[in-house]
């Protein structure tokens, strides 16, 4: 019997006593604050405290070591995370933690969360989370260090276009692993479905809750998620239109966007406002929507290959995200809600981040990233076109710069372990 | 011509399982993506209680059916025969007493009874759904499974938990090797521990040669859980894997948001608030445990050892007030025993659950004594298609 090398040397190291195979991955986790129920906590939590994953309380197999905050409040807790987990120190600048206090980049990756916090608004009503401006600081050490190490950002990438693209090239030039987005394209969804892979979609939408620019890009995600998988994948959008108040309901009526979709995705939601008192779970009707829904915002946009999607801001009506859309061949809707054991009194974890992180880990065990950062650098471009929108009066906004190309992850990527 | 449904429940107000349960044929539920109008209507109503706020005058007035002062009235709609396609006894919520056990004497098996009596007077029955538990009383169960065989008509009954959205979606296969079994539960006995005590069911009768009955239980309280646990009669991994689907750990996640590994980090103890274990034994050999665990979570979770399989785990789901969405679950089964004829899984889970649920609050009165349990000797395949909310 011949043995390869290869087994030779797995057969004389299976002698030998146990040995670490590599160094657990150091990680830096750069925030703008850190508070109960803030998405610091919710994330830099899980790599510290753990989660239940798979059916057990995962630690995951790394170790994050730095911690920036930008804005320490009343309220902060990354000081008692770090006086509980010694392992973790807290620095004053991003370049620090990012170098553990040296002078070069001393870490394996990077958790960067601009999401909470006080910063300023902008005309448009955006918050301006500084995730571009700590980003640059990111990617100074890498240069300076002639190092880069994989990237994670929680949400959109900027609330600026402009930054949100540099962003992605500068990933693409200095070719460091770079993934972000939302929790709801990976977290539990019922029915637990997925998008046949090359779906040919005709129109697809999703009914959300929350407000303009903050969880309108949840329902954007919620959306990108399952028409990235459509037939020829993602080919861009060519333009964004708005509505909100009346010519919401307008547009409704005018059949902007299929009732039939709209309805499916309402009898996805678990917490449907009931439209009459003394029912605890009745469908309601425009009139009660209408009654219900105080600021109703709708972001209707064509992708390059013809499908439209809508997303449906209906704050007051549910309070969870559901999609539908229309498929080639399938009489009826495809839906289902993307679910969020949302700790608003319903829970008390947030365990949608915990299948997020997950993504994360497993991007920096492997330097790749899970799914594509095209989906995000999209959702950007259609949550700023969105406000632009609205800030233009609700007029069409053509978006040439959201020509983005990609194919979508192989295997799907959403919570069903 | 829509199925006619004469109701039969407790009390009638916001929330109250008849509400959520009956208004779904009245105005419709969510159902595989679309609001789903049944073809049936409520024929008739018998409320046995009418506190403050009662809607069952008002859904009457709207919706176009009559009360009745009895439940043989009511099944005969005022007639001299049998005059409904299928009857919902919804005997939970309202104001009725409690034994030395602890059990709220909810009238479901007086009220089967009843209905049995009109049966039988008019020479025709009709399919029958029972909420909940058949009765606090296992020998009153087996009376109504017993009737229900001699006259021929299916019985549909028990929670909403085995019928809910599962995280994850999973399903253990058909004859599998369960090993052992644990269920985490919270809430009140006798309400919510039946609902524990079924989810926990509809899972391990899936084994490999079915139900076979249960040989014995045993309830016990406070610090000898944590002993059983200590001692191995209870198996710590399996609630490390129950627990990890929780979304509602107490404590310092409460505090400051934390996730917590309760069996490991000591919290687990300080939390609970007086913690009971029901050890069910079966014929079979399987040993499974309910840990009612107040102050804990506040949420439903299973997990068990499978030959092969390793440990599988999941949440029961219970969707929030108001929607209950898993009513609508529930209620969509309801609706296909009405139309089909045949209950799509078999009563005599809740059989074997009701009886459990009372032995064990029987062991706990009897100084929390190991009991004997032949009369639990209730044999039944579970169905071969899944019956949870999945699509």
């Amino acid at each position: 019997m011949q043995v390869s090398r290869r087994e030779f040397i797995a057969g004389a190291a299976s002698l030998l006593p146990a040995q670490p195979v590599a160094a657990r991955s150091k990680l830096a986790a750069i925030c703008t604050i850190y508070f109960r129920m803030s998405h610091s906590q919710h994330i830099v939590d899980r790599f510290l405290d753990g989660y239940g994953w798979n059916g057990t309380h995962h630690h995951p197999p790394m170790d994050l070591v730095a911690l920036y905050v930008d804005q320490i409040g009343k309220d902060d807790l990354s000081r008692e995370r770090a006086a509980r987990h010694p392992e973790m120190k807290m620095y004053p600048s991003i370049a620090e933690a990012l170098t553990l206090g040296g002078s070069k980049l001393a870490v394996d990756g990077v958790v960067l969360v601009g999401e909470h916090g006080h910063y300023e608004r902008n005309e448009k009503g955006q918050t301006k989370y500084p995730r571009y401006e700590f980003f640059e600081q990111i990617v100074k050490v890498f240069r300076d260090s002639g190092r880069s190490v994989p990237v994670f950002n929680d949400k959109h990438l900027s609330w600026n276009w402009d930054w949100a693209k540099e962003m992605y090239d500068t990933s693409r030039s200095m070719g460091f692993a770079f993934m972000a987005g939302s929790s709801l394209p990976v977290t539990w969804r019922t029915p637990s479905v997925e998008m046949p892979a090359g779906a040919k979609i005709r129109e697809a939408l999703s009914v959300c809750y929350g407000g303009v620019d903050s969880y309108d890009f949840h329902g954007l995600e919620t959306i990108q998620c399952m028409v990235e998988r459509r037939h020829g994948g993602e080919s861009g959008v060519k333009w964004v239109q708005a509505y909100r108040g009346e010519d919401f309901w307008k547009a409704c009526q005018d059949g902007v966007w299929s009732r039939d979709l709209m309805d499916a995705a309402l009898c996805r939601s678990h917490t449907l406002k009931p439209a009459r008192p003394s029912f605890n779970d009745i469908f309601p009707t425009v009139y009660n929507m209408r009654r219900l829904v105080k600021d109703p915002v709708a972001y209707h946009y064509q992708h390059a290959d013809g499908v439209a999607c809508t997303m449906l801001l209906m704050d007051g009506l549910v309070r969870d995200f559901n999609f539908a859309a229309r498929i080639d061949g399938r009489a009826e809707p495809f839906s289902t809600q993307m679910y969020l054991p949302m700790p608003d009194g319903r829970t008390t974890l947030a365990n949608f981040f915990s299948p997020l992180v997950n993504n994360m880990e497993q991007m920096f065990l492997t330097g790749k990233p899970t799914y594509p950062v095209e989906r995000t650098l999209l959702t950007t471009g259609l949550t700023a076109a969105g406000v632009e929108s609205l800030y233009r009066n609700q007029t069409r906004v053509a978006t040439p710069h959201l020509g983005i190309h990609y194919q979508p992850a192989t295997e799907s990527t959403y919570w069903r372990t | 011509m829509p199925k006619r449904i004469a109701v039969i429940t407790t009390v009638y107000r916001y929330l109250s399982h008849a509400q959520h349960e009956a208004d779904r044929i009245l105005v419709g539920y969510p159902y595989q993506g679309r609001w789903h109008r049944p073809d049936m209507k409520i024929a008739s109503l018998y409320v046995d209680q009418k506190p403050e706020k009662d809607l069952s005058v008002l859904r009457a007035v709207e919706f176009g059916f009559q009360l009745y002062p009895t439940i043989a009235e009511t099944l005969r709609c005022g007639g001299d025969k049998l005059a409904v396609d299928g009857v919902m006894i919804i005997g939970e919520h309202g104001d009725y007493p409690r034994n030395e056990k602890g059990q709220i004497l909810y009238p479901r098996y007086e009220w089967f009874k009843q209905c049995v009596d009109v049966f039988e007077k008019d020479g025709r029955a009709v399919p029958v759904f029972n909420d909940k538990n058949l009765s606090y009383s296992f020998e009153k169960a087996k009376w109504m499974v017993d009737a229900s065989r001699r006259l021929d008509f299916p019985v549909l009954a028990g929670s909403s938990l085995p019928v809910t959205w599962r995280l994850p979606d999973i399903e253990l296969a058909l004859d599998c090797e369960i090993e052992e079994a644990l269920m985490v539960g919270e809430g009140e006995s006798d309400a919510m521990d039946y609902h524990a005590l079924e989810a926990l069911q509809c899972m391990v009768e899936r084994r490999k040669g079915g139900e076979t009955g249960v040989k014995s239980v045993q309830l016990v309280e406070d610090e000898a859980v944590w002993k059983a646990g200590d001692a191995g009669r209870w198996s710590k991994e399996l609630l490390t894997a129950a627990l990890s689907r929780s979304d509602t750990p107490q404590g310092l996640t409460v505090k400051d948001g934390r996730t917590q590994d309760l069996v490991h980090n000591g919290e687990l103890a300080r939390l609970a608030k007086n913690p009971w274990a029901y050890f069910i034994e079966y014929t079979d050999g399987l040993k499974a445990t309910l840990l009612m665990l107040n102050g804990v979570v506040t949420d439903f979770n299973f997990a068990a050892r499978v030959k092969g399989m390793g440990v599988q785990s999941t949440q029961f789901l219970l969707t929030p007030e108001p929607n209950v969405t898993y009513s609508a679950c529930l209620i969509g089964k309801v609706e296909e025993m009405f139309t089909t004829g045949k209950a799509p899984y078999p009563v005599e889970r809740t059989l074997i659950v009701s009886g459990i649920l009372e032995s064990c609050l029987t062991s706990r009165i009897q100084g929390h004594k190991p009991l004997e349990t032949p009369h639990l000797d209730v044999h039944y395949r579970a169905p071969r298609e899944s019956q949870h909310c999945r699509t």
